[in-house]
């Protein structure tokens, strides 16, 4: 099988480079770097960690689509050479190998972050929303993200208005928003009205197409939009 | 930084269909654009009343579902609105065509 594998360091071009592997019966896109890796190319650069589909660092685009490596199969491909870059919207590194830090700037600048309210506590311990409850079962996917950078790359959003807080800042951004026991709902609120955030998303649900989690990202923002509203007319919650 | 290059056909290998429906209703408006001038010239060219009929159609069914995910309707439900918005806009246009209700 060929493997056209993006390659790029500081001070060359890019390019797509041409590789050969023996593909193999249950054999992964990750396994076929990793081999290629150790047999063929000790330069190529990739990230994994966990290997297994939890931890999300082996996000790449493989023939377009923005997935996890280590559970793409081969087999499941469509047939001819298999394309691999890595992900969109993130500056590179080194070959697949992108830098995840402006995600997290993301949500620092719309204020994802938890803030302690009054009901943070319940006595000397930490208030606890219940599993089934109306609050949890809101946010019970969304909480799942486990920050791959997927839907931040499959977004055309984000790569149009570089100031889009793009779809993982704003599921985070809902998960809190959503949480009773968070204090900074005012604050979130007003961030999330500026010009390029809720209202510059087009619905195009891409990032909801390529979550591996199987998150609706899409979902959370015009959950958001929604309560935006309801709250410019006055009648929903802050 | 990578970003895609809409002029590649890598790009455009895994378009979603949502992205179609945005992009489809995008391309409806700017069409709708040059047909209604056509319309204002001559309104009683067949040819552009059938073009004019098919645009406002597709253009407006495909902003009901729009309006319908922003108003709640679960994301997961988009292809299907899609394809409902697609069925019944040709079944509306061969109603309108077939029985001239215009």
């Amino acid at each position: 099988m060929v493997l056209r594998v993006f390659r790029w360091s500081p001070g060359s071009r890019e390019r797509l480079q041409k590789y050969w592997v023996k593909a193999r019966h249950g054999m992964t896109v990750l396994d076929a770097l990793v081999e290629l890796q150790r047999n063929s190319d000790a330069t190529l650069a990739f990230r994994y960690a966990c290997r297994v589909g939890m931890c999300g660092s082996c996000a790449m685009v493989v023939n377009g689509r923005e997935r996890w490596a280590c559970r793409t199969l081969l087999s499941n491909l469509a047939r001819g050479p298999v394309t691999v870059r890595p992900l969109y919207q993130f500056p590179l590194i080194r070959d697949l190998v992108v830098d995840m830090a402006p995600m997290k700037n993301k949500m620092l600048e719309m204020k994802a972050v938890f803030v302690p309210g009054r009901r943070a506590m319940a006595g000397d311990e930490f208030a606890q929303i219940g599993s089934r409850s109306r609050e949890r079962r809101a946010i019970d996917a969304a909480i799942e993200c486990i920050g791959c950078g997927m839907c931040v790359s499959a977004c055309t959003m984000v790569g149009h208005d570089p100031r889009f807080p793009g779809p993982a800042a704003l599921t985070r951004v809902f998960t809190l928003q959503r949480d009773s026991r968070d204090g900074a709902h005012a604050g979130r609120s007003l961030a999330v009205l500026a010009e390029d955030v809720l209202t510059r998303c087009h619905g195009q649900a891409n990032c909801t197409a390529v979550c591996p989690m199987e998150i609706s990202p899409t979902d959370s923002i015009l959950a958001l939009r929604r309560r935006a509203v309801l709250r410019l007319l006055g009648i929903g919650p802050r | 930084m990578l970003t895609r290059r809409m002029g590649s056909a890598e790009a455009w290998r895994d378009t979603k269909v949502g992205m179609w429906a945005w992009l489809l209703q995008r391309v409806a408006a700017v069409g709708l654009v040059a047909v209604i001038a056509a319309h204002l010239k001559n309104p009683f060219a067949r040819p552009v009343q059938a073009a004019l009929l098919a645009l406002v159609l597709f253009h407006g069914l495909l902003g009901v579902r729009a309006i319908l995910l922003d108003f709640g309707l679960p994301v997961r439900w988009h292809r299907l609105l899609f394809l409902l918005a697609l069925l019944v806009g040709v079944v509306a246009f061969a109603a309108f065509w077939r029985w001239r209700w215009y």
